[in-house]
């Protein structure tokens, strides 16, 4: 029988140890002892697998659609394919870049099923971006605002909202986000820097 | 001065490289020297930064807590993996369904499953990882399956045969489509699910025998 369990303070930080950049073989072998639980038909297990990972994966969701309210039904989705598809994890990944490549596929083929509404923002935005000189002078405040950043990156055509939400807000490394998305490491950084000139744009507005 | 060359570099330069820390890069020492008189990259260092800054300082949204009840009860649901016994009619009538919309959504879809389009790497030559792995799983379970499944009713054993043949043939029609479209996302969702659902299966056998000999 599954429980109700908050989420404990403290349970998920950036760069916290659930994720590859900080003592992997901790990280895989505790990986690999959770889903092995999981697999076993620990229902415990699976919560903590939920409590571990559903903060960020949820803050990347709601900033990858921009709906707190679609991706909730996007998280829900992931998690059961997850629970689904747990019989084929063994490890090559961590359990939190294996939670974060499905994510991103959910959450992109989501965005695939907004195309149109998508298409307008992402063109107007590439237009501008494209014809906007480069500034010599720095024009975006010293200090940011949470809420003009969240909207600009709102305005971030997928691709590269994806490569920067991994990176800058998340903190994953080129080499991360390029097992994740499918792309290369060079892909990668293309993206984080389209995305950076965008909102370079944007927030200088 | 063109100085577009060097925005790789301004990006590894906000994420913190420096030429201080690598001795040989010549590159990158040379946009060092030009980062202090050109105005223009000074910005964008600047700009980058304090966009760098802001985004990793940004708060994390909290699921709603009605969020864990909603899946726990989905898979409740869904009773192979999170219970020991299951009816033998729900048991069969699940593998069935299941093996048949992979079948149907093989046949029937337009469009594939992006999220597989996206990590798949379809390869001819040899077995994708993820098949090997459930083939690994199946035998390593059908093993133990053909071992303990003498302690079942005849019956009971009778229907999981069925289940398992009419699973097996989903698995063949699913590769026999991958065959032909080997790059197909959908097929490979397919053959995927259907190995799964096998894995179920086995998984719920020995789970029965386990209980047979336990009472």
């Amino acid at each position: 029988m599954f429980r109700s369990v908050p989420f404990a303070a403290g349970d998920e930080q950036r760069g916290s140890h659930a994720f590859p950049s900080n003592h992997p073989a901790d990280v895989r072998t505790a990986d690999l002892e959770l889903a092995a639980r999981c697999r076993a038909g620990d229902a415990d297990a699976f919560e903590e697998l939920y409590r571990l990972h559903a903060r960020r994966l949820y803050s990347l969701a709601v900033r990858m659609i921009g709906s707190a309210d679609e991706a909730e039904d996007v998280l829900q989705e992931v998690f059961l394919q997850a629970h689904r598809k747990l019989a084929g994890f063994r490890g090559e990944s961590t359990l939190g870049t294996w939670l974060y490549r499905l994510t991103m596929n959910h959450c992109l083929d989501h965005l695939r099923g907004r195309q149109a509404k998508i298409s307008r923002a992402t063109a107007s935005l590439d237009e501008d971006g494209a014809a906007e000189p480069v500034a010599p002078a720095p024009v975006v405040p010293s200090a940011i605002s949470r809420m003009d950043l969240e909207r600009a990156i709102e305005l971030l055509p997928a691709g590269s909202k994806a490569a920067f939400l991994l990176h800058d807000v998340e903190g994953f490394e080129h080499r991360e986000i390029a097992e994740i998305l499918g792309i290369s490491e060079g892909t990668s950084k293309s993206q984080v820097h389209k995305a950076r000139m965008k909102l370079r744009v944007l927030l200088s507005r | 001065m063109s100085c577009e060359r060097y925005d790789d570099l301004i990006d590894d330069y906000v994420d913190g490289t420096r030429a201080a820390d690598r001795p040989g890069d010549a590159r990158l020492a040379a946009f060092e020297s030009h980062l202090a008189g050109c105005a223009r990259c000074q910005a964008l260092v600047a700009d980058f930064t304090s966009i760098r800054e802001a985004a990793s300082a940004l708060d994390e949204h909290v699921p709603p807590t009605r969020l864990w009840a909603q899946i726990a009860g989905a898979l409740e649901e869904k009773p192979r993996a999170f219970s020991v016994w299951i009816p033998l009619a729900v048991a069969a009538s699940l593998a069935l369904v299941l093996a048949g919309s992979a079948w149907l959504a093989l046949r029937q879809s337009p469009t594939g499953d992006a999220a597989q389009q996206v990590t798949a790497t379809p390869d001819e030559t040899s077995v994708p990882p993820a098949e090997a792995q459930y083939e690994q799983a199946i035998a390593g379970l059908q093993q133990l399956a053909d071992e303990r499944n003498a302690v079942l009713d005849p019956a009971t054993r009778a229907v999981l045969q069925r289940n398992l043949a009419a699973i097996d043939r989903a698995i063949d029609e699913s590769r026999a489509a991958l065959a032909d479209e080997p790059s197909s996302a959908v097929a490979q969702d397919s053959l995927l699910d259907a190995l799964d659902t096998k894995v179920a299966l086995l998984q719920d056998t020995v789970a029965l025998a386990a209980e047979d000999v336990n009472q």
